[in-house]
């Protein structure tokens, strides 16, 4: 079940360091972009169907060719604010494969004709940006990077400082331009986001990082892996109430029970599993009688009323209180919400400080009402997806374990 | 182009936003962070229309008018959701409505009392912020009142590109305010407060004093600079107290100051509120002075063209000399409003003709007798010795003179001045009782 | 003595002038290089990066004021960041934050804080910034008092 694509090298030792990753593969991936045009490169990106890994799945490729398209100095942006409950997949890639990194940066680069990108690292992974620079400072004495290179590309780490919502991809160029974590009104036709005004691609790290496989490989190969309509792999990583908690690549469609029991170990100490938070803290959670045909792909899990996002599942066992599972992530959505609009703004603070009168066993029947009220006034009214989230998250905990929160009412 | 708002075709042009079609069209659309002047931020939400085709509700501010789009306000589930963003507003809003100065011309309650009209369902305790914080240049901040609708922040960010506002925190727990041992200090501050559509910035010259459904209001012209900003008188007859005139509020013209005033201006509200105090001369004594031979005038470049024509007449027909210098002040002057000016028609004294060469109303003045004053500051704030002065005043003079007229002052004068780029402009008398004579009415009596 | 950048600090940020588009963008990246100097952002180094990059001071006061991470006071002892989200708490996060609580409340200042990616070796918590995961109060004990 294991697949190992883009987690091949991260069990070597010293795999960050730039002459083993040069002996394990790294780079030559690059030979093989370099002969091709770069619309050429685009296209095998659309053909083989890679979508967005940073919890949105869109299709990868027609965001390369929208912003290859625009006039303009092209950037690269590089998402690695991974600060989403139950996700630590980036992480391994700068830690264990930095360099299968920066030489997707290039190839990327090179698609869509680029000669600058910044990786948005957050502030709390100082050590392990701390390696990354390591590494890229490597690439630039060895000329894979800077002016001396064979095609130009320049990478600069740019450090988050404990923002979520600077993991929203209009938030971040915000943050990367210098303002607060403000996430920007959305276009009403397709556009490319805009770094000072420039057209700017934004991918999460594992996106980029799958750019070398399929560009050495073909799309065909990546293809082999996955469904129809979700190919190639991911990085699922798996936590909670876990015997194994860890990062464990694998294609898509795999059966999430399997990858339950096979990678994650089962559940803890022989448990019974309760309920599973398919991907990262903000998709509707799925109670276990729901998962028997529970894959994991984007199409069966929105079949099923939530959604992969991140692929951090998040494993919930019989002892686990709902009511107090749904407090931990409502007090994270209060203390991460930027604050620009009101409905999220008052929201998720309402809903938080509601839930404690759930936990201390105080709550009235008409606060289950209003919290359903207010779950509908968050979603769809807000410039950024946050608050939906939050509004999806309380769904999903009201819908399938309400039992739980009508015990707490007096 | 049409679009059809609320079953009714609207006429309008590409490239208009939505918000400015309908308020244009006086089509009841809330919303706090749209302004004319400063653009949408988009963060209120309250200005959501329901468009037909599209799933969601969209925010009118940033939505462009399309052919035959089809818009709704008034559907029962955009009501709902009004009302459902409007109690998100005010869920932690600390309704000091008994004390606070907005009541009366405040969003929120207008927004309440159309389409909300719901019971509290809060029962958590409510987010406690700063209150009564002097931000400096006359503004108070109340950060629990504010909705952060951003329109102060980008008015000193954009307009001023002074920077003294922002936004400090996060999440709920983000507040406007300046940085600590900050303050706000540039000439348009208090514009801030006409700005917010709540109580969060309030006026400390204001403060307390009125309830705006008390005032009257008559549209008048600035006359603190010869840019002629256009205002609005807000006046209320207070029984025993010498202040009528309460405050200044701007008038939109988008070709001269926007929705804007600089504080100056705004502050020269205080002026209309002074009178002479002391006693006045009998008309029929100034006859006795148009008798001597050599007379000059001088006359104030802030009297109207119906003041300084009648002026100018009366001064052909008795032989006097006639002069208007200009009230120049270059420290005054900046990139944005202020002129160098500081009167507002010195352009209808040119165009009348009246004299306004210094050197040679210094010149004049030297061998003249008989000295008229019309409310010029030169002839109020220095001593003429040797020469009988005759002055007609707005305000108390407490140098020397002969014969002494009080004249009504601008809020009581309705007329027309010329400003510095040549455009025309009336304005208008308040309407409370004052006995001081118009300074025309008081002439006439001399026939 | 009033703020201002050492000479690391000074190169660092003539590097970094170069590789963004605008002035602008260099708040974060200075703002941190502030934080590390001398452990927190002090108000006058504000209005050195303020005066530097030609940027408002309240522009900048209102960066370091979103993002958590920024310190605007003194630590006045080492800091203790315990991970208080969903796979920590089901692993018992709450039991190390008792036990720093009880046992190092004098020594350190203790914060509670949102994911920090390490969902593996929950419960986890950092000293310093540094990650200490798969904690027990056992290991706690030995990391917090070796240093």
């Amino acid at each position: 079940m294991l697949t190992k694509i883009v987690s091949k090298n991260f069990e070597i030792p010293l795999s960050h360091t730039l002459d083993v990753a040069l002996k394990n593969g790294r780079y030559s991936s690059l030979r093989s972009a370099f002969e091709k045009e770069p619309q050429e490169l685009i296209d095998i990106i659309k053909e083989s169907g890679l979508r967005g890994k940073g919890g949105g799945g869109a299709p990868t490729g027609n965001k390369f060719q929208i912003v290859s398209d625009w006039e303009g100095t092209k950037y690269l942006v590089v998402n690695a604010d991974e600060s989403e409950p139950g996700t630590f997949k980036d992480r391994q890639i700068l830690l264990y494969d930095p360099h299968l990194l920066i030489e997707g940066i290039i190839a990327t680069c090179y698609a869509i004709g680029s000669n600058c990108s910044y990786i948005y690292v957050r502030g709390e992974y100082e050590e392990f940006s701390d390696v990354l620079q390591a590494a890229i400072d490597e690439a630039y004495e060895r000329k894979l990077l800077g002016s001396e290179a064979e095609y130009i590309v320049d990478i600069t780490i740019h450090r988050g400082a404990g923002a979520y919502i600077c993991g929203e991809k209009s938030a971040l160029l915000e943050s990367l331009e210098g303002n607060r974590g403000h996430p920007r009104l959305k276009p009403h036709s397709p556009e490319p986001e805009f770094y000072f005004g420039e057209p700017t691609l934004v991918n999460n790290v594992e996106t980029i990082a799958s750019v070398p496989f399929i560009v050495q490989n073909g799309a065909g190969a990546y293809r082999a892996y996955g469904t129809e309509k979700s190919p190639g792999t991911l990085l699922f990583a798996i936590s909670g109430n876990i015997n194994k908690p860890g990062v464990y690549e694998a294609e898509f469609g795999v059966s999430m029970l399997d990858y339950i029991e096979k990678l994650g170990g089962g559940v803890k100490n022989a448990k019974k599993l309760k309920a599973v938070i398919p991907g990262g803290a903000s998709t509707p959670i799925l109670p276990a009688h729901m998962l028997k045909d529970a894959r994991l792909d984007y199409e069966n899990l929105r079949t099923l009323g939530s959604s992969l996002g991140t692929g951090g599942m998040i494993i919930l066992d019989e002892d686990a209180s709902m009511v107090k599972a749904l407090k931990n992530l409502l007090r994270f959505y209060h203390h991460e919400s930027c604050g620009q609009c009101t409905p999220c703004r008052e929201g998720s603070s309402w809903s938080d400080k509601i839930l404690d009168r759930f936990i201390e066993k105080k709550a009235k029947a008409a606060d289950l009402d209003l919290l359903k009220s207010l779950s509908k006034s968050m979603n769809g009214k807000t410039i950024c997806v946050f608050a939906p989230a939050v509004s999806g998250v309380i769904d999903g905990f009201l819908k399938h374990f309400e039992e739980e929160f009508l015990e707490c009412i007096k | 182009m049409k679009v059809i708002i609320n079953d009714t075709p609207i006429e309008c042009k590409e490239g208009e936003l939505l918000i400015d079609v309908m308020l244009a069209n006086a089509i009841n659309i809330p919303h706090f962070c749209y302004h004319k002047d400063l653009g949408a931020d988009g963060n209120c939400r309250m200005c959501m229309v329901e468009i037909k085709g599209q799933k969601r509700p969209q925010i009118a501010c940033d939505t462009f008018v399309k052919d035959m789009l089809e818009v709704s306000t008034l559907s029962e589930n955009i009501r709902e959701v009004k009302r459902s963003i409007l109690e998100l507003e005010l869920l932690n809003h600390p309704v000091d409505c008994p004390i606070c100065d907005q009541a009366g011309e405040c969003k929120l309650q207008d927004y309440y009392m159309d389409f909300g009209l719901y019971d509290s369902h809060l029962n958590t305790p409510k987010t406690k912020k700063g209150k009564n914080i002097d931000l400096g240049s006359n503004v108070i901040l109340d950060q629990e009142r504010c909705v952060l609708c951003t329109r102060c922040t980008r008015f000193t960010s954009n307009i001023t590109k002074t920077g003294e506002l922002g936004i400090i925190g996060r999440g709920d727990s983000a507040r406007v305010g300046v940085a600590p041992g900050h303050e706000l200090n540039n000439p348009y501050a208090m514009n801030v407060v006409e700005l917010c559509p709540v109580g969060a910035l309030t006026s400390k010259e204001f403060r307390f004093k009125q309830r705006v459904w008390f005032l009257d209001s008559t549209k008048s012209i600035c006359h603190g600079c010869s840019r002629g900003c256009n205002i609005h008188i807000d006046y209320n007859e207070t029984k025993y107290s010498p202040e009528k005139v309460h405050r200044f509020r701007a008038r939109r013209n988008s070709k001269i100051n926007q929705s804007f005033l600089c504080d100056y201006g705004r502050l020269s509200y205080r002026e209309l509120n002074e009178s002479f105090s002391s006693n006045v001369s009998d008309i029929k004594e100034l006859e006795e002075l148009l008798k001597e031979d050599k007379k000059v005038a001088l006359i104030s470049p802030s009297m109207s063209l119906q003041q300084l024509k009648f002026v100018k007449d009366f001064c052909q027909n008795r032989s006097i000399e006639l002069f208007s210098t200009a009230y120049i002040d270059e420290n005054f002057a900046d990139e944005w409003l202020r002129t160098n000016d500081k009167s507002s028609n010195f352009a209808g004294v040119k165009k009348l003709g009246i004299n306004s060469c210094e050197d040679e109303f210094f010149n004049s003045l030297k061998s003249a007798e008989v000295v008229l004053n019309f409310n010029h500051k030169y002839l109020k704030e220095n001593k003429i010795e040797t020469k009988r002065v005759v002055q007609f005043t707005t305000t108390d003079v407490d140098i020397g003179y002969e014969l002494v007229f009080a004249i009504a002052n601008f809020a009581h004068e309705s007329g027309t001045v010329i400003n510095c780029d040549g455009i025309r402009q009336d304005f208008y008398a308040t309407k409370y009782r004052d006995n001081t004579p118009r300074l025309i009415e008081l002439l006439e009596e001399l026939k | 003595m009033s703020f201002s950048f050492n000479s690391e600090n000074t190169m660092k940020m003539d590097l970094l002038k170069k590789r963004y588009p605008q002035n602008r963008a260099l708040i974060l990246p200075l703002l941190w290089l502030a934080q590390k100097q001398e452990s927190y952002i002090r108000e006058d180094a504000i209005k050195y990066i303020s005066e530097l990059i030609d940027i408002p001071y309240m522009h900048i006061y209102s960066v370091a004021t979103f993002y958590t991470m920024f310190r605007l006071q003194k630590p006045q002892k080492r800091v203790v960041e315990v991970c208080r989200t969903l796979s920590c708490e089901l692993n018992g996060s709450q039991r190390i934050k008792k036990h720093l609580d009880d046992n190092y409340a004098q020594d350190c200042e203790i914060i509670e804080v949102e994911c920090m990616g390490a969902c593996s070796g929950a419960p986890m918590c950092t000293i310093d910034g540094r990650y200490v995961e798969n904690l027990t109060p056992e290991i706690l004990d030995k990391v917090l008092n070796v240093n």
